[in-house]
């Protein structure tokens, strides 16, 4: 794996790292892909329709509206000014 | 006498009796974490304080005769499930000062049994690894021999159980962090159906893996409090509402003609010769009690490690989107504009591994390789899973070793992220196909580290793998470390 795929993939985890740490980055990586490489071999396809529902999301709960967490629990973790998140300005 | 390192079963039965109280009992747990836990580093966070608050309160719900199974029974609890008003790290910077403002379902429950809370189990960072090694702030050492790893991602709790710093732990297992560690540590771990336990208040690693259960010195301790955090739950849509069984019912039931199936991979080359050859002992003191044993193959077995990584690591690069720095979670003093402020919060927040497995899942997602791999192994996900369904055909449950090798010494394998990998082939089908499997105790190598191995169950048959579980508890000799 080379560093402007790092570099790609990188982006779109909203990560950075240094050129060092690139290097190193794609040194591993490329021994990871080494092992997932191995998936390629095998000659049948994802079939959705055949699915064999690893995953149940039949029991969800009725739609009733609820009591929401208070505004200071939920800003509890959080940076904020005015029951609101602070974030850097977004709008010239 | 050293009720701290009975099982949960005894326990109930002394403090109904009054023969201990829950503050003396408690007290016991908390002496040997301040004595032990400075070189095991089991927990992150200790909560002596609420634990007498909470024992006060379970010696009341006795003293009136209204305790259920777990009242006042010291637990630690993983650092990835949610404590109201708790620090919960999930053993990341990203999280280190996070204080949930809920607590999980599970923790509800169990605070709903009256249990005592003693504190906050190490992992690794985000539930990403097997060694505990990658935590930011606890690398746990295994009871046993302190320069072995305890196994991961549940190693804290693991290791917190084997060296009796709590009655027993709740862990969570995406691809076999509760079995991997119980297995290094010489405890029984159990990981129930995918379903069968809600994980609201788990912090999100893989969400169509997770799942939360017990890690406790038996099979039946793993019964009761299994039984205890199962069950429907609105807060998560992938909870079954299937009633819950008492687990505790088949235990103690005779074996006699349960077909136990051997997988031949599963004792191929790569599995150490002396775990294999405790599974295969095990198996036939299976036998020597009636039991049959079959034969049978699963040739996938070779592509899910792949398939796992691939699978894991996409629902991971989702799921840690959420960390921004923003909400909660680190947040970087270094970003003039959003962009900057998320990026930089997330790479000083996130440790090596956890940055592996972003690449990695948005690798296999991307534009151009998602058929290439996500694809290939969601296709497998489905070979696997019938390969499973063929064997439950004609077979009870499945016996396999649940780790390739005993516990490794801190300095092996870790700074290698294929030979880690690697090392999860035993366990990580089984969340693949979303079935129950059990690691107890089988053996122990000529160094004196534990064997596990793992029985493995029909979806929602927790009651028989830990009825065989039990079965080979009730005529093996467990031997205790020394601390």
């Amino acid at each position: 794996m080379n560093l402007q795929m790092i570099a790609y993939l990188a982006e779109l985890g909203k990560l950075s790292f240094t050129p060092e740490e690139m290097k190193k980055m794609a040194a591993e990586m490329t021994s990871i892909i080494e092992i997932m490489d191995t998936v390629k071999e095998i000659d049948v396809t994802y079939d959705a329709l055949a699915d064999n529902k690893n995953v149940y999301l039949n029991d969800l709960r009725e739609d009733i509206n609820a009591d929401s967490f208070p505004t200071e629990k939920i800003l509890q973790n959080a940076v904020q000014d005015e029951n609101c998140f602070v974030v850097p300005k977004v709008v010239e | 006498m050293d009720y701290t390192q009975f099982t949960i079963e005894k326990l109930r039965s002394m403090l109904d009796q009054k023969e201990i109280s829950v503050a003396e009992l408690t007290q016991g747990y908390l002496d040997r974490i301040t004595k032990y836990d400075g070189t095991l580093q089991s927990y992150i966070t200790v909560t002596p304080e609420r634990a007498m608050a909470d024992a006060a309160a379970a010696q009341k719900k006795i003293d009136s005769g209204n305790a259920g199974v777990l009242c006042g029974i010291p637990l630690a609890i993983k650092d990835n499930i949610c404590t109201d008003g708790i620090r919960t790290t999930c053993a990341s910077k990203m999280l280190e000062d996070f204080v949930p403002p809920y607590n999980a379902t599970v923790m509800e429950k169990l605070a709903a049994q009256d249990i005592v809370l003693l504190g906050k189990t190490s992992m690794d960072e985000f539930a990403m690894g097997g060694s505990t090694q990658t935590s930011a702030f606890a690398k746990t050492r295994n009871p046993y021999r302190t320069d072995c790893v305890p196994g991961g991602s549940s190693g804290g709790s693991a290791a917190s159980v084997a060296a009796s710093l709590a009655a027993a732990a709740i862990g969570s297992d995406t691809g076999g962090s509760i079995r991997q560690p119980a297995a290094f540590c010489g405890v029984t771990g159990l990981k129930p159906t995918y379903g069968r336990v809600s994980r609201y208040g788990l912090v999100a690693f893989a969400s169509s893996l997770d799942q939360i259960g017990p890690i406790a010195k038996n099979a039946k301790d793993c019964a009761w409090l299994l039984g205890a955090i199962a069950g429907y739950d609105p807060h998560d849509g992938t909870v079954s509402k299937r009633a819950v069984d008492d687990y505790t019912a088949k235990i103690g039931k005779d074996i006699k003609g349960l077909r136990i199936a051997l997988p031949k991979e599963f004792y191929a080359d790569g599995i150490d010769a002396e775990v294999r050859n405790a599974a295969m002992k095990a198996a036939e003191t299976y036998q020597a009690m009636g039991a049959e044993l079959v034969s049978c193959s699963m040739s996938s077995l070779k592509y899910a490690v792949a398939a796992y990584y691939l699978i894991a690591s996409a629902e991971a690069s989702s799921n840690l989107s959420r960390y921004d720095g923003i909400k909660y979670g680190h947040r970087s003093k270094i970003g003039d504009t959003f962009q900057e402020l998320i990026c930089n919060s997330r790479s000083e927040g996130f440790g090596d591994e956890v940055k592996r497995r972003i690449l990695l899942g948005n690798y296999a997602l991307s534009s151009g390789y998602y058929d290439a791999y996500y694809g290939k192994a969601l296709a497998l996900r489905q070979r696997i899973s019938a390969e499973y369904a063929h064997i439950f055909e004609s077979c009870d449950v499945i016996l396999t070793p649940t780790t390739p090798s005993v516990a490794y010494r801190v300095d092996e394998n870790i700074t290698d992220p294929v030979k880690m990998y690697q090392a999860d082939i035993c366990t990580v089908t089984v969340n693949i196909a979303s079935l129950p499997a059990i690691s107890t105790p089988c053996g122990y190598d000529a160094s004196g580290m534990p064997i596990g191995m793992s029985i493995v169950g029909k979806q929602f048959d927790e009651a028989t793998i830990l009825q065989v579980a039990d079965t080979y508890e009730q005529q093996f000799t467990p031997i205790a470390p020394t601390l």
